[in-house]
């Protein structure tokens, strides 16, 4: 089926009411994974964004029309894991096993957790979505935030100014656990996101599949509230969120950038960024364009 | 009925095993790993029909059984010491999720100093955790416990989580007789899991935990409370029924031995009552009337039980294998004497703590002889006395 077919003719599994903030990436990467995965899903989110803005609800009310679980912050790849071992033993393998987890529940706290469920090749879709920071706590910084970020743990000041290292590259090294299926994905190409997500779950019955969702956060980046598709496209065509996909073995670039734009110009879209001095800019450059080079290796 | 030559640890592992669990998840610690090895052992022979997790830690073991729970599983795990502290997050939450998931320790001191060997002061110090615990005192207790066990916390009138605790190495490591249950007698005991509510089911679709506010977390605290007094009543009705169907009955909350018109007695928990037992046969011999009082359970603390149990007693002491960091004794101690509180007992007897078996020490014969020798002095006063440590010491100042 056409991208758009299916974004047009699957019912919207999320509450049209949830309380993100006005202009949410992460909005539109939950509600467009759960129209593609469909009722008979299980999903768990942990505490963050996702959970806090109505999905996992209030009192007995609650933002989905699936089974939900809130997971505790370290846990979402065990607790799953228990998860999907029973629906297996059951013999129901149609389930789709969704987990939903921020940047610092996979990348930082979680991390022990979503490293062991993929390396056992645990049957279940993990999705990353990636705000780069602690945004539902007040915009703390995380290993997946970007060099020179000011955050409320890395601020502006007269001795240091934003986040002095670069970020963790999560879907490398879920790549290097050799799982089923792993893709970068971006909310500004959402063909490429729709294809990513219908992979990925098919992966999630043969075993441990992993999707890292860009999803910048206009309340905690500082940019405008109709600017999150913009700033995703500059991510991407910045080298800063390349989009690729990693299946069996073969690592494959889905969205090509011959002509790149400096980290700079990216960084000009959002307060997130100012005051970056030019010395901190030039590191950023240079670790962005390792990593490109890294990936233009990787996907020869 | 087949009668076997084993340690503690594959009690605990033979006893899970007959319970038919679906899922099973650890991680290896000192004194428990051989628990799930004998149970990978088994699942890889081909005699047991259950998935195993080989997860990469206890944080992790505790949280894949909450998801298997969830979806309707029945689900083992085994922890010590460290491990336990490690899954304490997803171990608090198991019990206030009503999951009944059942778990062995093998008692194991808490770092530091860095010890690996026993005391109970890792399973005491979460016992404000929601889970029912009990104490055992050998090897077949441990294994009709952990049947037991599964009776109780999947009860729909429970569902509570479950530890069954026991002194690593004096039990995890001891080789003891243990009476093997014929399978089909522990299925007609233990009918399959059925879950209630909190569900992860597509077909069944609910937000299990959305964001709750006070008034109605309160009532799932009284709801759990009410749970924990219901099991005082349902731990002696599964204690009969065991003895019904197997033959072998634990006196439920507590065991009283030799307390019938005892004027002295000792308070004991785990594997120090075999020993505590031998000491009350030799002072009984002497002349002395002493008796002995099990404690089995410590959540649901068995208040009224003890307050029986101890009812015209002149002199008594309390042994713990941990202490209460704030009170300069141990936690079956202050717990025991709230339970008093306000009874003759508190006003017509004289009691206090005794501390001993820390880090793997042994709490021997001899220690427990001067110990009753020390309660019997004690008869003719009233109150609390000061706290006694059982250490090399203690005998020289009884002499």
């Amino acid at each position: 089926m056409n991208y758009l077919d299916v974004l047009s003719t699957k019912p919207d599994m999320l509450s049209p009411g949830i309380s993100t903030c006005g202009g949410c990436a992460m909005e539109i990467a939950l509600r467009r994974v759960l129209q593609i995965a469909g009722p008979n899903t299980v999903f768990s989110i942990p505490p963050g964004c996702a959970a806090g803005a109505g999905t996992m609800g209030w009192n007995f009310t609650n933002g989905v029309r699936i089974p939900v679980h809130i997971s505790l912050l370290p846990n979402m790849g065990s607790m799953m894991t228990g998860v999907s071992q029973m629906y297996q033993r059951r013999g129901r393998e149609e389930v789709n096993i969704i987990a939903f987890a921020g940047d610092g529940a996979s990348a930082d706290c979680g991390f022990q957790a979503l490293s062991g469920a993929a390396e056992r090749g645990e049957r279940m879709l993990y999705i990353c979505y990636d705000n780069e920071g602690y945004m539902n706590t007040g915009f703390q910084r995380s290993s997946t935030t970007t060099m020179g970020s000011l955050t409320s743990t890395t601020p502006a000041g007269s001795v240091t100014h934003g986040k002095a290292q670069a970020q963790k590259q999560l879907a490398f090294i879920m790549a290097m656990h050799r799982v089923e299926y792993v893709a970068t994905l971006s909310p500004a190409y959402m063909k490429d996101f729709v294809d990513k997500v219908e992979k990925g779950l098919a992966a999630s019955k043969r075993g441990f599949a992993f999707l890292h969702v860009y999803t910048p956060c206009p309340t905690g980046w500082h940019f405008a509230q109709d600017m999150a598709i913009q700033v995703a496209r500059a991510g991407v065509k910045a080298n800063i969120t390349p989009l690729f996909e990693v299946e069996g073995g073969v690592w494959r670039q889905t969205v090509k950038n011959s002509r790149p734009i400096p980290v700079a110009e990216y960084a000009k879209l959002m307060k997130k960024y100012e005051g970056i001095d030019e010395e901190t800019l030039a590191r950023w450059q240079k670790s962005v364009d390792a990593d490109a080079d890294t990936l233009a290796r990787l996907t020869k | 009925m087949k009668a076997l030559a084993i340690t503690g640890n594959i009690s605990a592992a033979l006893g899970c095993s007959l319970a038919r669990p679906d899922l099973i998840a650890a991680y290896p610690i000192t004194p428990q790993s051989s628990v799930v090895e004998h149970l990978a052992l088994l699942i890889a022979e081909g005699k047991l029909d259950s998935r195993i997790v080989h997860v990469e830690s206890e944080h992790s073991a505790m949280s894949v059984l909450s998801g298997a729970s969830l979806a309707g599983g029945r689900t083992f795990t085994a922890t010590s010491s460290q491990g336990l502290a490690l899954m304490y997050e997803p171990y608090f939450r198991v019990s206030t999720l009503r999951l009944p998931v059942i778990m062995p320790i093998a008692c194991r001191e808490m770092t530091s100093p860095s010890s690996i060997w026993c005391g109970q002061q890792d399973a005491m110090s979460v016992r404000e955790a929601g889970w029912i615990q009990v104490y055992v005192e050998n090897n077949q207790e441990i294994l009709d416990m952990v049947i037991q066990g599964y009776k109780l916390a999947e009860d729909p009138d429970i569902l509570l989580p479950m530890n069954i605790c026991y002194d690593g190495f004096y039990l995890s490591h001891l080789v003891e007789r243990v009476e093997l249950p014929e399978q089909s007698q522990v299925d007609s005991f233990l009918p399959p899991f059925k879950q209630y509510d909190a569900k992860l089911d597509p077909d069944d679709p609910m937000a299990v935990d959305p964001l709750t506010e006070g008034s109605i977390l309160m009532q799932y605290r009284m709801s759990h409370l009410a749970a924990m007094k219901r099991a005082l009543t349902r731990v002696e009705e599964i204690d009969r029924e065991y003895a019904q169907v197997f033959g072998r009955s634990y006196g439920g909350l507590v065991e009283g031995y030799r307390m019938e018109d005892a004027e002295i007695a000792l308070v004991t928990i785990g594997s120090m009552t075999g020993t505590a037992r031998e000491a009350i046969d030799q002072a009984r011999s002497n002349g002395v009337r002493a008796g002995l009082v099990k404690v089995r359970f410590m959540r649901p603390f068995p208040a009224e039980a003890l307050r029986n149990i101890l009812a015209g007693v002149k002199a008594w002491a309390v042994v713990d294998r941990s202490v209460s960091f704030g009170w300069n004794c141990g936690p079956l101690f202050v717990e025991t004497e709230a339970a008093i509180c306000g009874s003759d007992l508190a006003r017509n007897s004289s009691y206090f703590s005794a501390i001993g078996g820390l880090g793997g020490t042994d709490i021997t014969l001899d220690l427990l002889l001067g110990l009753l020798k020390k309660v019997t002095g004690n008869k003719r006063q009233n109150g609390k006395m000061e706290t006694v440590w059982l250490d090399e010491n203690f005998l020289g100042r009884v002499e």
